[in-house]
């Protein structure tokens, strides 16, 4: 195997490493100031799966700045009947009470489904998809909860569990990898999202600020994080997965006042539950966008200076 | 009414359940849409769609029709598929591919049967590594192939699964040869000749991930195909292959072959076609690979046993 050279293009080497990963991947990463920009397939159409908690959590807080909601207001999570989820309350076994922003504190962070559904119940999934639509979004849709999502996992898999995931044939059938019928984006609706979070757009500086604050929150080195390993570079993101697929979208920011929103989707050809180059391929791809759009030589960087905002 | 236009509007709305959305999809302005919609509601005198000024919601009576809808459409794009073959001035060509590894054997057998079902069909059959002939059936340059897997499999359709145990080839002089079945800890020491990663990156992993668990890393890898290559350098370096056992030239006194201990390693194939396209002779073709490889193969889908442990980054928990 050739190893990619500095010199091809940054997309090609992006290419090169989402094949190296096993993976295939789509990417836009945006200069959020300049808008120059680097992308592949940026407007394939893709399952959100979790990234979606994102636009949740922008509805939830136009809702409070509504005075719909106060993000202090509590809510109670019984032990039974929560959504199946490895992290935050769906993990949890006694009754809990929590207020709504601590809820997408854990929906945020741990990616926790149940504190996600507790939000959900709240705004409504129309009032997500009126954010979005809102912002211009408008590949942007979700169709289901993210219990529902799960539940047509595990209905597609049948009865053999998650062993039957690995089988070629359940892979094919499950309705939770077609963007047509599961929450979608694209790579570029969501950078276009996480410029509005970070040029207080989406909602007012004091929300953004809180929106912002809790991408930051997020504990997984594995994916984005892992390909900015410097002590001065903050990395915001929010993952998102299902068998095959591994998201992520955030903003890297440098000490230097630059700043980059990357949204990065990939569909591995393997079904194993562990792929970790397939996880790291996310942070390799993200480096290589971000270091061709910090380059002094735009042309070299194949970016190009669009109208800012765009 | 033209039936078929009109339930890929139904399906369309279904899936999106926004008109605007559909209509987008679908590339139509969405007054002509709702009226598609309405008129098919009168014809089947079902009501399909709840509307109200916010949402669209499908109907108990509609989630009934989808299936049916979906089924139809299907079977509507493969008469498509073969009318376009025969427009194209193929009448009757099907384009179809196996893997390199197949064995001679097998082709042979393949062709023969193909010619049994389906006699009025030209087969034009190429030699592709999975890779490529997924890159060929989504660009529909091919119609139906034979693919390894684990591999991408979003807009196929598939044949059953079949799994080939895998053992490994040996120069006839080495200790493990004297083995009835060989550990796969137990070659260590020894350099692996697999085929070029490119051609099925993730079988190519996955291969390599099941040896590391099973306590074989090998030093290097020689990436290379064909028996000659294989048997040049299984004799003159310290290396080994894997293989079927149908795969093995029984008669070459250089080499042995073994099975592997508690079988860990195996090729798992089946027949691929983009969706919506399996004409008749496509699913002649499908059945004649599965029959022939069925023949060596082991029944079930071959999804490995043995626990499943997600770990929390997984983020699904089913």
């Amino acid at each position: 195997m050739t190893e990619p050279t500095t010199r091809n293009h940054p997309r090609d080497r992006i290419r090169a490493a989402f094949a190296a990963a096993g993976v295939t991947g789509w990417l836009h990463a945006v200069d959020i100031d300049s808008a120059a920009q680097i992308e592949v397939g940026a407007d394939q159409p893709v399952v959100t799966a979790s990234v979606h908690k994102l636009c949740l959590l922008v509805a939830l807080h136009q809702h409070a700045e509504a005075g719909r909601l106060a993000l202090t207001d509590q809510v109670e999570s019984p032990a039974g009947g929560r959504t199946p989820g490895p992290t935050g309350l769906s993990a949890m076994l006694d009754p809990a009470r929590v207020s709504l922003r601590d809820a997408a504190y854990l929906m945020m962070a741990v990616s926790d489904n149940t504190a996600a559904e507790l939000l959900l119940a709240r705004v409504g999934l129309d009032a997500v998809n009126e954010t979005t639509e809102r912002l211009g979004l408008t590949r942007t849709h979700a169709v289901q909860t993210f219990g529902e999502f799960i539940t047509t996992i595990r209905e597609d898999a049948g009865h053999g569990g998650p062993q039957a995931l690995a089988d070629p044939q359940v892979l094919a059938r499950l309705r939770a990898l077609d963007p047509a019928r599961t929450n979608r984006s694209t790579p570029r609706d969501m950078t276009r999202l996480l410029g509005a979070i970070w040029r207080d757009e989406a909602c007012t500086p004091e929300h953004s600020a809180a929106v912002r604050r809790l991408l930051g929150l997020q504990v997984w080195p594995h994916r984005l994080a892992s390909g900015f390993p410097f002590d001065e570079v903050h990395v915001a993101g929010k993952t998102g997965s299902a068998p095959t697929l591994r998201n992520e979208v955030g903003v890297i920011e440098y000490p230097d006042h630059g700043r980059y929103a990357v949204a990065i989707f990939t569909r591995a050809a393997s079904p194993a539950a562990a792929l970790p180059a397939a996880d790291a391929v996310i942070g390799t791809t993200a480096r290589i966008a971000i270091d061709a759009l910090r380059s002094p030589d735009p042309r070299s960087a194949g970016g190009f200076r669009g109208r800012p905002g765009a | 009414m033209d039936l078929i236009r009109h339930l890929q509007c139904f399906v369309a709305v279904a899936e999106e359940l926004h008109f605007g959305r559909a209509a987008q999809r679908l590339g139509v302005a969405q007054p002509p849409l709702s009226q598609r919609i309405q008129r098919l509601e009168r014809e089947l005198g079902v009501r399909l769609f709840e509307r109200s000024s916010r949402q669209v919601t499908i109907t108990k009576g509609g989630t009934l029709l989808l299936d049916e809808a979906r089924r139809l459409l299907a079977h509507s794009e493969a008469l498509m598929a073969t009318a376009r073959r025969i427009q194209d001035g193929h009448s009757g060509l099907l384009r179809a591919a196996l893997p390199p590894d197949i064995t001679g054997g097998t082709v042979a057998a393949i062709l023969a049967g193909f010619q049994e079902r389906e006699s009025g069909v030209e087969l034009e059959l190429h030699e592709l590594p999975t890779a490529e002939q997924l890159a060929r059936l989504a660009s529909h340059d091919l119609d139906v192939g034979l693919i390894h897997h684990p591999c991408d499999v979003s807009g196929l359709e598939l044949g059953p699964v079949l799994r080939h145990e895998l053992g490994v080839l040996l120069p006839h002089d080495a200790a493990e040869a004297r083995l009835e079945t060989v550990p796969l800890a137990a070659l260590t020491g020894y350099d692996l000749i697999l085929f070029p990663r490119a051609h099925a990156p993730a079988v190519h992993d996955e291969l390599l991930t099941t040896c590391a668990r099973h306590g074989y890393t090998p030093a290097a890898v020689r990436h290379g195909q064909g028996p000659s290559f294989i048997r040049g350098l299984l004799l003159s370096s310290r290396a080994i292959a894997f293989g079927p056992r149908d795969a093995h030239h029984a008669g070459d006194p250089d080499l042995v072959w073994r099975p592997l201990s508690g079988a860990p390693l195996a090729w798992r194939h089946s027949a691929a076609w983009p969706r919506g396209r399996g004409d008749a002779a496509v699913r002649a073709f499908a059945d004649t690979v599965t029959d022939a490889l069925g023949r060596t193969a082991a029944p079930g889908p071959g999804v490995a046993p043995g626990p499943l442990h997600l770990r929390p980054t997984a983020e699904y928990w089913i």
